[in-house]
């Protein structure tokens, strides 16, 4: 296990590199001048050339990376170009917001999600099962920026039980911070959990047909029993690998719902500095998301073995 | 300062501008009492006013951005040695009176006595000359706005003197026309973190700055007297369904994020009110004349017969805007009424022939993606596709539309310079032969005779004139198509009151009264 994890964080070392050169060869192909767009159309060539060096990015390529790597492995992952903070401090002050956001998004989804995937697996081709299908195909195919507007419109405007948006943290008003949440997290909510609804019908159905269930039903076993013993045990696996997935990807960022309900995250952020050309914080963003992913995954393989003691990992 | 309504990140810093005689804004509700910079109001009414703002500043360091949304909040933390009027006339600020030479080289400014900085420090005439210094220096994004700056000196604490290489009869523009030319207080940028940290003379101080928003209190020992709320609070509302929204229960006071589109709807809106303004911004179409067919003047003057700006504007702004072939508005000091062409397509192929343009000649307008250049390049294709010519709509995001614009690698752009003030500042780059924003390579002898004159003649009304005949001469070789000037449209809560729209755009809170 120890030998196991070891082996998938050097791996994940790797992977990290590999992502860095992708990510700083693209950004540095796509066309689009740092310096120029911070100075707009109006400026002195000198005030060009003075903005290049402090940048660095009057050097070649090969010496750019590599002196960015050098930081990087300090922990330093530079400053912004447009205005001079470091990367980190501009990554973390956007974090909370963002973990806050993905948590209670996971968390509805999974409240959407496993009742109603369930549900609908122990009742297949009934009104139960149609209602089920209908309502996550639904939450996939309905625009999550739409939603939210109209979450907008009828819950702050007609009724006024919430704010329109904004973000406050956890820590300076806990009952400001959950209110502002509440939108945001079901509209994302709502679109995840209805991916995974499918995930769990299908799964819960699988599991349904195994032999162990049906001998567990044949001994007189309570219905509820051999559903949360046999049943949802088994199902959780593939619900922990969806589940995982979305969770990484939330914990990048989600612009569009972060637009709409102005909320300070990573989505915007990463945005931003593609807009801006602002390769330092873009390359720290995306470095970021990549550690996330590979966390996350860890986290999720190591889970499986928690759940089903047959996988072992060597 | 480009807007981000339009979501141009770009800052076409340009523009800032200045100053322009132009109408004040319809629908404001001015709060008569308190004359702003005369006295202060006697009873501070309170409360904190909270503002949408529909883009995120990039950074607070005056100096260094050149994006609108950092200049919104600016607006409120800093002064500048004299500042625009609503109608553009320069007006006494941390300067109150100030002198030029005969000659025209040297101006002496005497400044205000008894002014502080937030942090209680006392302003004196070594903080302008460190801020002044500071905006020419390299990493400044104002440093030419100082071209013909020669030196600065302080002969006393109370006197700022500015010598010049050459007349520049728009010194004032340069040095006041907006907020990147802030003064801070001797060594700011050593003590503080200007970036999101800010240390001014104006009406608020900046609390907190952060991906959140901005939160400013009043200071109640500015020169012009305290403010009449007790704070400011920005909050970055960049979608504008969910800005109209918090405006309309409440949750915001004021927001500039009005779509066009909306202005309608919302006039007839009880629970919002909406103030327009003409605005001294302009967007222009510009046909690369390094390029055949376009170096040929009737190819151009052809293309500008074949547009129907009418419909152009209709389709961006939704009328919210005024057609113009000239740069500003006619009613502003420098505006000058000149529109030689009028909407005709056959006169447009007329003129291609004569330039040898066959039919089917194609046209790339390259646009900034999400702008309102996208919906106007789509009324041009339709316009001149009934003169033979085809339009190719090049949508770009803007920081590749930047490059290609400094390389010259496009047929032809649409783009806005905002807040037109002085003639100098929107002529001069702009159309002389090796002008820095002559993107579009345009030479004239005869234009840059008389620009070269009017940007040193110091008699107002002698420069007006040859400004008015090189635009003519500018407008006849359709070096910079002009097409329109549109409105500044902002809204706010009912009841509010004290507070102007501005054609520059600047918003000014101190004097704000909120609504009961």
């Amino acid at each position: 296990m120890t030998r196991y994890v070891v082996r998938r964080l050097a791996q994940s070392a790797a992977v990290l590199a590999g992502v860095s050169i992708l990510v700083f060869a693209v950004i540095h192909l796509v066309p689009g001048d740092p310096i120029r767009v911070a100075l707009g159309t109006r400026f002195d060539q000198a005030t060009y050339d003075a903005l290049l060096e402090r940048s660095g990015l009057d050097q070649p390529l090969v010496t750019q990376y590599f002196s960015w790597l050098g930081s990087a492995v300090r922990g330093d992952l530079g400053v912004s170009f447009r205005t001079g903070q470091p990367v980190t401090e501009v990554i973390l002050e956007r974090l909370p917001a963002t973990a806050s956001l993905a948590v209670a998004a996971i968390l509805v989804a999974l409240l959407i999600a496993v009742p109603l995937g369930t549900v609908s697996a122990l009742r297949p081709r009934t009104v139960v099962d149609w209602f089920a299908t209908v309502a996550s195909q639904a939450g996939i195919s309905v625009p999550d920026f739409w939603m939210g507007i109209m979450f907008i419109l009828i819950f702050a405007g007609t009724l006024g039980w919430l704010p329109t948006g904004g973000y406050v943290g956890l820590t300076d008003d806990p009952v400001e911070w959950a209110r502002r949440l509440i939108m945001p997290a079901v509209t994302i909510g709502v679109v995840s959990g209805s991916i995974m609804t499918r995930f769990v019908r299908s799964s819960v159905l699988e599991a349904l047909g195994q032999e162990h269930v049906q001998a567990a039903r044949a001994k007189g076993m309570r219905a509820r029993d051999v559903l949360t013993w046999h049943v949802l045990r088994n199902a959780l696996i593939p619900l922990v690998t969806v589940g995982g997935i979305q969770l990484a990807y939330l914990l990048s960022g989600v612009v569009v719902i972060e637009i709409v309900f102005r909320w300070p995250g990573l989505g915007q952020l990463a945005l931003q500095a593609v807009q801006q050309r602002d390769y330092p914080v873009l390359q720290g963003a995306v470095l970021l998301f990549a550690v996330v992913f590979l966390v996350v995954n860890l986290v999720v393989d190591l889970l499986y073995a928690r759940l089903d003691p047959r996988i072992a990992y060597t | 300062m480009a807007s981000n309504r339009r979501g141009m990140a770009v800052a076409a810093a340009s523009t800032a501008l200045v100053l322009a005689a132009c109408g004040g804004g319809e629908g404001v509700d001015v709060d008569g009492d308190a004359e702003p910079g005369t006295e202060a109001p006697e009873s501070p009414e309170g409360g904190t006013l909270i503002a949408g703002i529909s883009s995120q500043p990039d950074q607070l360091d005056p100096h260094v951005t050149t994006a609108y949304a950092s200049f919104q909040i600016l607006e409120n933390v800093y002064d500048t040695l004299v500042a625009p009027d609503p109608e553009g006339t320069f007006e006494p600020s941390l300067a109150e009176s100030w002198q030029t030479s005969d000659d025209g080289l040297t101006w002496t400014f005497t400044l205000r006595e008894g002014v502080t900085f937030h942090d209680g420090s006392e302003f004196d005439s070594a903080d302008v000359v460190y801020s002044l210094e500071r905006m020419t220096g390299e990493e400044s994004s104002v440093a030419w706005r100082f071209a013909t700056v020669e030196s600065i000196d302080a002969p006393d604490e109370r006197t700022v003197e500015i010598t010049l290489t050459d007349p520049t009869p728009n010194l004032l523009d340069n040095i006041g026309g907006y907020k990147g030319m802030s003064i801070l207080p001797e060594g700011a940028a050593e003590d503080l973190d200007l970036t999101t940290e800010a240390n001014g003379t104006g009406p608020f101080t900046l609390d907190s700055f952060s991906a959140s928003g901005a939160t400013l209190s009043a200071f109640a020992d500015h020169w012009a007297g305290a403010p009449t709320v007790d704070g400011v609070e920005f909050q970055f509302t960049t979608e504008s369904a969910a800005a109209l929204t918090a405006l309309r229960t409440g949750e915001i006071h004021w927001t500039d994020n009005v779509p066009p589109q909306d202005v309608q709807n919302l006039e007839g809106d009880q629970d919002v009110e909406v103030g327009i303004a003409p605005s001294i911004d302009y967007w222009y179409l510009a046909l690369n004349q390094a390029q055949e067919p376009w170096d040929d003047v009737d190819a151009r003057r052809g293309v500008a017969f074949g547009l129907d700006r009418e419909s152009i504007t209709e389709a961006t702004q939704f009328g919210a805007a005024t057609v113009n072939q000239t740069a500003i508005p006619a009613d502003s000091f420098w505006g000058h009424d000149y529109a030689p062409y009028g909407y005709d397509p056959e006169q447009a192929r007329e003129l291609l022939d004569s330039a040898g343009v066959a039919e089917g000649q194609t046209l790339g307008i390259m646009v900034v993606t999400d702008t309102e250049g996208v919906q106007a390049a789509q009324v041009m294709q339709a316009n001149l596709a009934e003169a033979g010519i085809e339009v190719e709509i090049q949508q770009e995001e803007s920081a590749t539309w930047l490059d290609r614009q400094g390389e010259g690698d496009f047929d032809a752009f649409m783009w806005s310079w905002i807040g037109n003030l002085d003639p100098f500042g929107f002529y001069h780059a702009q159309h002389v032969c090796d002008g820095t924003f002559n993107f579009q390579g345009y030479c004239n002898e005869e234009v840059d005779a008389l620009l070269e004159q009017a940007a040193a003649e110091t008699d107002q009304d002698a420069r007006k004139a040859l400004y008015d005949q090189a635009a003519e001469m500018i407008v006849d070789d359709a070096s910079y198509i002009y097409l329109y000037n549109p409105d500044v449209v902002q809204a706010w809560v009912p009841g509010l009151s004290g507070y102007e729209v501005r054609p520059d755009r600047a918003i000014n809170f101190e004097q704000v009264v909120l609504p009961e």
